[in-house]
């Protein structure tokens, strides 16, 4: 059905569209006037997976062994040992160490002033991205000192540096062992994308039960949840190694080891680094969720403001989660980049390590002199957040008719009958209708791959959620796609928004979406239109990044080409821009859709009735088995969604060569 | 001395480098051990500052302690496995039949009450009085349906429950009370409050589920619905109650809010277990303090330390078998 | 020039590489490729068992301090034949010798004793290591070798002077440009000091002044290092300045091996003939190739030209006399006399 993306011929959209049309009639009519078990889905179809699941996983938790000591003992003895570099990093970031307890207590030494870090930080943004990045961070760490945020913002560096370490290694080593053999690629590669479409809070519940409430637990999902990049990239990077830097090593008589860290590692580098990137990122993005579960810092921050209401501070807390995803994020770049391509020191310029040890001993001394360079003064902590309550407060007073009055027309006109044809639908009309348009894209093997993950929904008993689930995913791309897509095209021809562009788009990425959420529950109460908003947001900045590069992307050539045969803005962008993009817009749409999966679990926080709630539910009553398995569904939904546009891509690629021939 | 200092905090990364734990000198016995006692909090307020308060009073006798988050209805696992050792809220009015279960395992205790009384059910603004003439009689809202309404809901009213996980109490509630509303569940309860600011702020109805002690309360002017008060009867005997056919016919049980802990700690914390065992609040006393830290944004910990520096008389006495 | 050189070998005769009957057949491995009688096959019953022929049947012997190049087109193998040499590739038939020894027959270690020690190798593209700056680059074999790191940074400092990189030490590989690149790979692969210099397309990437520059270079440390080098090019122009010998490479085949002036003045099949016909033979051919015995009539006159001079070189000389015009060894024996007419003949191409 995606077919009909192609504008440029008519005549064929409208002989798909026929096609549609006579299948779907025709599966209705099959499917409703057959046996009931096809309308509904018959007992002998469904296996208790969730208490099998469940049951054996908390046998495995609780009472299995493994040569005699019990699974417990090592899973608990882990998490004690990776708790200790998260505190070790939180006493020399922000706490310190004290002496005494509970009312006695003292500090006996302080952690690393705001003074220290933060200069350190611009310092090394300075020597490695110049002074644009130096300002960027300066901006960043005056913002977190000047909000008060930079003590939590510690704690929460603390948990990410952990985590992003952890990832890094972790994500290396399999990726490495992927690089070097074809059939652990092949497992790893299927294992992370489904752990990539499974929703956090789905393994944060066998997370609990394995490494116990705390900080520990919070740090394992997190890694599992940012690993899946670092493997990834670490696969590509190893493979795009050219042969002839290979050679080399060869050549000078490298060992296997020496070839792996001297040459092939280090020529990686760069690309390693973008999976590196996407890992800071991905653990940053599940700050609050952590914090949830026990990680505190800005996370607990954001919490605590929205608990009380107060969406000025959540903001506030928010944005500093941003500050700090800007600073780690640009500043890992830059020194990346330069690892990979080297700049000589000029003569008299001290190394690195030198100059930063240097400041934090100066900044230290200073710290220790001058009290407000320590922790800075509660008196001259600045807050925006009454403004911005205000203006909540404001839009709910003069402008609620309005915007209720919007909500009642989408809930009532658009999404419930979109909702209530969705969830009537037979099962086997759906399946069949998934069969048939996935052989068209992609042909049986296809067909059948999808089919057998729809199947498994089925058998869990979950279709009716995983339909919900479908329906708040379909209108929320559709959404993102409609409004992000054009945002994209006008971007692409204005390099200079670009940066800005750029920064605005990892701000709406990182910044918690629950900050966005309340007051969406405030002005459009809570349910499915509050959970539609608060995913369109998210998912919308890939939409726009993906138009944004697909468009950028058109060969100068074509484009002369045009203007040389006289195109009209309009006959260029039809005849040689969309096409162009074609292929890099579907790979958008995809990642619109992967966001939208990815937000279903916070949407749940509003309140809907689909699989999020259901995983929800199972984390707060610790139900092991259905949690996992209303993960798993939701990562059958986006596994299919990812084949079907998969393949729509490359059949888009395809026909536009039979066409140039 | 800057030099000293200085020293002193590349002892203090070297030490959290080689991850030495910091020791204190304690009285004789006590502790009886440094392992950390594992305090539960959860996402609403009160329970991180009782647990706040106890840890503290346990950490000027010498004990470890740990806060850890934990869900409500989801603690029991991790309280039977010794992953959570205390917890300074359960709540009759929802956790009554789990902690009951749990106590059976034999893995969890019983510490007795706080001295709280929890309050939880249907809520409504002090504005909505007029405009539903009968309440707080929970008959009035039969035929307030329509008031309460919207445009999804209609005709019925439109009632915010708690999350999911809370239970089903209100749906039962509303079949065998026969009462024109509909349950809409979120997901946490930061938006259910979030709706009743945006309703509260225009003056507009709302209707949906409190508990106090909570910040709410003390803010917006309201109150509760007087249900027919819950008894043993209400929830297993069909016959009691205004629906001799139904069971679920009555409010929320009101009442205590209990201590629990994980049984196994008894013999690693004796002294510990009795102190929390003592342990005796007032609402008036911990609803002073929730203002302070939910409206006034202090934390925790400031909050609960002003507590315990002002009330000694109240807390030492608990202390007696630490010396 | 790189002819002062002499093309002989060494007092035990003992060719540096020796290679004999080299084959490398894709889609098919050696045993097999043995046991179905690959080398006697023909073309299309390679070809009907699905096996890609990349180098034919290639023999030749590098004598010490020879420069040896292969020149080819792309696709005609000769990077392949490179690459077996130094057992990048394995070659799937034949017999490669270094020094007598038999190469395929080195087990893993000591393959890497003799990469290590005797072949260093220049590449296409540079292959530098992005993430080291130019000392580090150069001391990377060395390194390998868990030679001590001042050692190898002194020899590392050596090589970099030789290539005439002095105070870019420090630089990284994307601070330099790509001739500088290139000497920085030259000197990577003379940091071990070994005896077989292998050079795969080493100028092909840069700009022809650049490339013109280096192979100059190439030159004057040639004369300086007399390594055995094997050199690869697609530009016979390239092959003439530099070559002792040159081997030519026709679909995986090597078609004729000889000195620059034995291809230009005896082309072995119309494929050679056509490659070397825009040669400017004047650059290529020896005074010496064109020498007649001496006859009662010549004597040793004013003009006397070098044995080892081009045509180019003396054709200034030689354009205004009418005379025939002796020519003389370094020594000042005289060889033998050319006319005034055989040499306008050669240098019109008649001949």
């Amino acid at each position: 059905m995606s077919l009909a993306l192609r504008i440029d011929n008519l005549p064929h959209i409208a002989r798909s569209s026929v096609k549609c049309v006579v299948a779907v009639v025709a599966m209705a009519l099959i499917t409703n006037l057959g046996p009931g078990w096809l309308s509904t889905i018959p007992d002998w179809l469904m296996f208790p997976v969730s208490d099998i699941v469940g049951d054996s996983l908390t046998w495995f938790a609780r009472e299995a062994t493994i040569g005699g000591i019990a699974v417990q003992e090592i899973t608990r003895g882990f998490a004690g040992l990776i708790d200790k570099p998260i505190e070790a990093a939180v006493v020399v970031l922000a706490d310190g160490l004290f002496k005494g307890r509970g009312l006695d207590v003292t500090q006996s030494v302080p952690p690393l002033s705001w003074l220290a870090l933060g200069g350190a930080a611009i310092i090394v943004a300075h020597r490695f991205g110049g002074s644009a990045l130096a300002l960027t961070t300066s901006i960043c760490v005056a913002f977190l000192v000047s909000f008060g945020l930079w003590q939590n913002a510690m704690i929460t560096l603390s948990n990410v540096l952990v985590s992003v370490i952890l990832a890094t290694l972790l994500g290396l080593v399999l990726g490495i062992w992927s690089f070097r053999s074809t059939h652990v690629e092949n497992v790893t590669r299927g294992i992370m994308n489904v752990m990539q479409t499974v929703p956090i809070f789905a393994y944060l519940i066998p997370t609990l039960l394995l490494f116990g409430y705390g900080p520990s637990a919070a740090l394992v999902a997190t890694v599992a949840y940012a690993l899946p990049p670092m493997v990834h990239n670490t696969v590509l990077a190893l493979k795009s190694v050219p042969a002839e830097t290979i050679e080399c090593g060869r050549m000078t008589g490298c060992t296997q080891r020496q070839l792996l860290w001297q040459v092939q590692l280090p020529t990686a580098l760069g690309k390693i680094a973008v999976g590196l990137n996407q890992s800071i990122m991905m653990t940053l993005n599940m700050v609050i969720i952590a914090s949830m579960i026990g990680a505190g810092g800005l996370g607990f921050d954001v919490l605590k403001a929205l608990r009380k209401l107060d969406i000025g501070g959540g903001l506030e807390a928010g944005m500093g989660i941003v500050a700090l995803a800007i600073i780690l994020d640009r500043t890992s770049q830059a020194i990346a980049k330069r690892a990979a391509h080297g700049k000589h020191r000029e003569p008299g310029q001290w190394p690195i390590w030198k100059v930063v040890g240097l400041w934090l001993v100066i900044a230290t001394g200073i710290a220790y002199i001058f009290e407000p360079a320590q922790a800075w003064p509660k008196d001259y902590v600045i807050s925006t957040a009454v403004f911005w309550n205000d203006l909540v407060t404001w839009i709910n007073i003069e402008w609620f008719d309005v915007l209720d009055a919007f909500r009642t027309f989408a809930l009532l006109e658009v999404m419930r009958p979109f909702r209530d044809a969705l969830a009537a639908a037979p099962w086997s009309m759906m399946i069949g209708l998934l069969a048939i348009g996935a052989y068209a894209l992609g042909g049986a093997r296809l067909a059948i791959y999808c089919v057998a993950l729809a199947l498994a929904i089925v058998m869990t008993g979950y279709w009716g959620p995983a339909m919900n689930s479908l329906y708040l995913i379909l209108i929320s791309v559709t959404l993102a796609v409609i409004m992000g897509f054009p945002v994209g095209f006008w971007l692409a021809s204005r390099p200079q928004l670009q940066t800005a562009a750029n920064l605005t788009l990892d701000t709406l990425q990182t910044l918690p979406t629950l900050v966005y959420l309340l007051p969406a529950v405030m002005l459009f109460r809570i349910g499915d239109v509050s959970a539609v908003i608060a995913v369109t947001l998210y998912a919308t900045a890939p939409a726009i990044r993906y138009a944004m590069i697909g468009m950028s992307q058109v060969p100068v050539a074509r484009l002369e080409a045009a203007q040389i045969s006289g195109c009209t803005r309009w006959q260029t962008l039809r005849w040689i821009r969309f096409p162009a993009a074609l292929p890099t817009l579907l790979v958008g749409v995809n990642q619109t859709i992967m966001m939208a999966f990815s937000m279903l679990i916070i949407a749940a926080l509003v309140g809907t009735k689909d699989l999020g709630q259901e995983i929800l539910i199972a984390l707060n009553r610790s139900l092991v088995g259905q949690g996992i398995v209303a993960g798993l569904c939701v990562a059958c939904l986006a596994l299919i969604a990812d084949a079907l546009l998969k393949a729509g891509a490359a059949r888009a690629v395809t026909h536009r060569h039979k066409k140039e021939d | 001395m800057n030099v000293k200092k200085i020293l002193n905090s590349f002892i203090a990364i070297a030490m959290s480098i080689g991850l030495v734990a910091p020791a204190t000198s304690m009285a004789a016995g006590v502790p009886e051990s440094d392992k950390p006692i594992k305090f539960m909090t959860a996402d609403w307020t009160s329970i991180g500052l009782q647990a706040e308060i106890m840890s503290l009073i346990l950490r000027t006798s010498g004990y470890n302690t740990k806060l850890v988050v934990a869900d409500d209805s989801g603690r029991y696992p991790g309280f039977e496995a010794g992953d959570l050792h205390v917890s300074m809220e359960t709540w009759q009015t929802t956790q009554l039949n789990n902690l009951k279960k749990s106590v059976a395992t034999g893995k969890v205790l019983d510490m007795g009450e706080t001295g709280l009384k929890g309050v939880e059910d249907w809520w409504y603004p002090m504005y909505m009085k007029e405009r539903c003439p009968g309440l707080p009689d929970w008959k009035a809202l039969k035929k307030c349906g329509e008031l309460f309404a919207t445009a999804d809901t209609a005709p019925k009213g439109r009632y915010v429950g708690g999350p999911v996980s809370w239970g089903d109490h209100d749906e039962n509630l509303i079949k065998a009370l026969d009462l024109p509303f509909e349950v809409i569940h979120p997901g946490t309860d930061a938006a259910m409050f979030a709706e009743l600011k945006a309703a509260y702020d225009r003056k507009a109805p709302v209707i949906l589920w409190v508990w106090e002690p909570h910040w709410v309360g003390s803010v917006y002017d309201g109150e509760f619905v007087k249900f027919p008060k819950f008894e043993a009867g209400c929830f297993d005997d069909a016959s009691w109650g205004p629906n001799p056919n139904m069971t679920g016919d009555c409010g929320k049980p009101y009442g205590w809010i209990k201590k629990m802990a994980w049984a196994g700690g008894e013999k690693v914390w004796p002294c510990a277990y009795e102190m929390i065992r003592k342990y005796d609040m007032s609402n008036a006393q911990i609803n002073k303090m929730l203002i302070e830290v939910d409206l006034n944004g202090r934390s925790n910990e400031e909050v609960a330390t002003e507590w315990l520096k002002n009330n000694k008389d109240i807390w030492k006495p608990w202390t007696t078998c630490a010396g | 020039m790189a002819n002062d050189i002499p093309a002989s070998q060494d007092s035990n005769d003992v060719p540096m590489l020796s290679c004999q009957g080299i084959w490398k057949v894709f889609g098919t491995n050696k045993s097999e490729f043995e046991r179905s009688g690959g080398p006697d096959m023909r073309d299309q019953e390679l070809a009907r068992r699905g096996w890609t022929v990349a180098v034919r049947d290639a023999s030749f012997d590098v004598a010490r301090g020879e420069v040896f190049v292969i020149m080819g087109l792309s696709g005609s193998g000769k990077s392949t034949v490179v690459r077996c040499l130094s057992r990048l590739i394995e070659p799937t038939n034949g017999n490669i010798l270094v020094e007598g020894e038999d190469l395929l027959a080195a087990n893993e270690a000591q393959l890497l004793d003799i990469r290590r020690r005797k072949m260093g190798m220049v590449f296409q593209h540079f292959a530098l290591l992005p993430n080291r700056d130019v000392l580090g680059n150069v001391a990377f074999p060395l390194q390998v070798q868990n030679i001590e790191r001042s050692k190898r940074e002194e020899r590392a400092r050596e090589m970099i002077s030789l290539v005439g990189l002095e105070g870019r030490e420090k630089f990284f590989p994307d601070e330099l440009s790509g001739g500088q690149q290139q000497r920085v790979g030259i000197a990577r692969s003379l940091a071990s000091n070994p005896a077989i210099w292998f050079l795969d397309e080493p100028f092909s990437a840069l700009d022809p002044l650049i490339r013109a520059d280096l192979q100059d270079e190439l030159l004057r440390l040639q004369k300086q290092l007399h390594k055995t080098t094997v050199f690869i090019t697609h530009d016979l122009d390239e092959a003439i300045k530099i070559a002792d010998r040159i081997a030519i490479m026709d679909q995986g085949r090597i078609v004729q091996i000889g000195s620059p002036e034995d291809l230009v003045l005896n082309p072995g099949s119309d494929y050679v003939k056509r490659f070397v016909k825009n040669v400017p033979r004047s650059k290529v051919v020896r005074v010496s190739s064109i020498l007649r015995d001496a006859t009662s009539s010549d004597s040793v006159g004013d003009i006397v030209v070098k044995a080892n001079d081009r045509l180019a070189d003396v054709a200034p000389k030689i354009g205004g006399s009418t005379q025939s015009i002796a020519i003389q060894d370094d020594k000042g024996v005289t060889l033998g006399y050319v006319d005034r007419d055989k040499f306008v003949r050669v240098l019109a191409g008649v001949v």
